[in-house]
């Protein structure tokens, strides 16, 4: 990937002593290594923060090139492993997002009433990313989204006095175990209903994690205008996730090509995206009334 | 932008604590005390500062908040980006942080001006750290939505110099 090569490629003095090859454990003066017992390189010519002039000793010198061929392995290892779990390029696709498409779907998110086009678009096969299609799914909104109403509900905590880093954290918990229940839920039920389809864990992901903004909406409300605003701003943003949820799921299941599917399996899919858009003012109502006391 | 330098973000965060012991310490300008017994003092106070936040926390959190925007940045350009990199534009660009803690030992941030200001330097932050990541990267028309963690980052440490 990309940042390997960065990585190799950075001036810092230490850095590149490390990246070539493992340095020996001894001081071995013979093997072509910059590393000598008593002079080190003009000062003068480095200006970059260089930790080897503090420790001025060589077994230190050593010990610090080994460290860092350590953690770069380390590094390396972290790497292989997260891409055994995680496609990064299925998940850059997500991530290819601009300004205007991010105003333009928070602007759906609240008003879905007006939007006529639902459908997700292709080129030859390919979902096109969320820069050229406005009903492709994104997950830079639900991320952002989740980390300002973790933010957010520490801030109102700190406003009602009820502040302590242990709510927070459980506050955060209780809100990342709903989604992955609501995520593995999805999941079964797009199983139950179809063979075939083109919803896979991240598009779930970004359907589930779109109603953030409406709880942040309404927590934001609430912390305005009082109770009443929160009430009113939770309908509010409800029925339009709801709308959102249910247009968006009804063609997002449906591949390229959107031929009918037979009677009971269509019955199926629709219960699916009702069941999906009814559970979403709950779940906001759950997680934020005790934030807006 | 290749070059990894650490100098400047650790000098400008040992000037934003310096600035912050400076001021959690305002309460005891007045009294006569010699500076040695003042500086111990102060980092004392600042160990024992049952109630407020702790400083573990911070410094947690914006570690955490650097690897963040270290993945969303790797996942939203097209070339990656190293995580030395993050950390040194980020550090670099806490300089109007360190501004805002220095007004701070002046006069009192919890009112309206002190709240105005905080959101300026967060957006003055925010919005030179995004300039360098997307000139450095070369994304277009994503300028707003990498100043936006920033933001948020920016806003953690804001917290800790306003309360």
């Amino acid at each position: 990937m990309a940042y390997h090569s960065g990585y190799g490629a950075h001036g810092s003095k230490h850095r590149t002593r490390a990246a070539p090859d493992p340095p020996p454990l001894f001081d071995d003066t013979s093997g072509g290594y910059s590393i000598q017992p008593g002079g080190y390189p003009a000062p003068g010519a480095d200006v970059a923060f260089n930790v080897n002039h503090l420790l001025g000793d060589p077994v230190a010198n050593v010990a610090m090139a080994y460290g860092s061929s350590i953690a770069s392995h380390g590094k390396d290892i972290v790497h292989k492993e997260l891409h055994r779990f995680v496609s990064v390029n299925k998940l850059k696709y997500f991530f290819a997002v601009d300004t205007a498409y991010v105003a333009k779907k928070l602007g759906l998110l609240v008003f879905p009433y007006t939007h006529q086009n639902w459908e997700v678009q292709y080129s030859r096969d390919v979902p096109l990313p969320p820069r050229q299609d406005l009903n492709a799914p994104d997950l830079y909104i639900p991320t952002m989204a989740f980390i300002t109403y973790v933010l957010l509900a520490g801030m109102a905590l700190g406003i009602q006095k009820r502040f302590s880093p242990e709510v927070l954290g459980l506050c955060a918990s209780t809100a990342l175990v709903w989604v992955v229940l609501e995520v593995l839920a999805l999941l079964l039920g797009v199983y139950l209903a179809t063979v075939r389809s083109n919803l896979s864990t991240f598009h779930l992901l970004a359907y589930s994690g779109y109603k953030y903004v409406g709880m942040i909406l309404s927590v934001l409300t609430g912390l305005l205008f009082g109770s009443d605003g929160y009430y009113v701003a939770l309908a509010w943003t409800s029925s339009a996730l709801m709308y959102f949820i249910a247009r968006s799921l009804r063609t997002a299941a449906l591949g390229p090509d959107s031929m009918g599917a037979p009677a009971p399996r269509q019955r199926l899919q629709l219960y699916l995206t009702l069941g999906a858009a009814a559970f979403q003012p709950l779940i906001i109502y759950w997680l934020t009334f005790h934030l807006v006391r | 932008m290749n070059e990894t330098d650490l100098a400047g973000p650790i000098l400008f965060c040992v000037a934003l604590g310096a600035t912050l012991l400076l001021v959690k310490d305002s309460s005891i300008r007045f009294k006569r005390v010699s500076f040695p017994m003042w500086f111990l003092q102060s980092a004392l106070e600042t160990q024992n500062a049952a109630g407020k936040v702790q400083f573990g926390y911070i410094y947690g959190m914006s570690a955490i908040g650097c690897i963040g925007i270290y993945a969303l940045l790797n996942l939203m350009s097209s070339s990656g980006v190293s995580y030395g990199c993050v950390a040194s534009v980020l550090g670099y660009c806490l300089l109007p942080m360190v501004i805002l803690s220095g007004s701070a030992v002046f006069f009192s941030l919890q009112g309206t001006i002190g709240t105005v200001l905080a959101l300026v330097i967060i957006v003055w932050c925010s919005l030179s750290a995004s300039k360098i990541f997307i000139s450095a990267l070369d994304m277009e028309g994503q300028q707003l939505l990498v100043a936006y963690p920033c933001a948020l980052l920016y806003g953690l440490f804001a917290l800790l110099t306003v309360f």
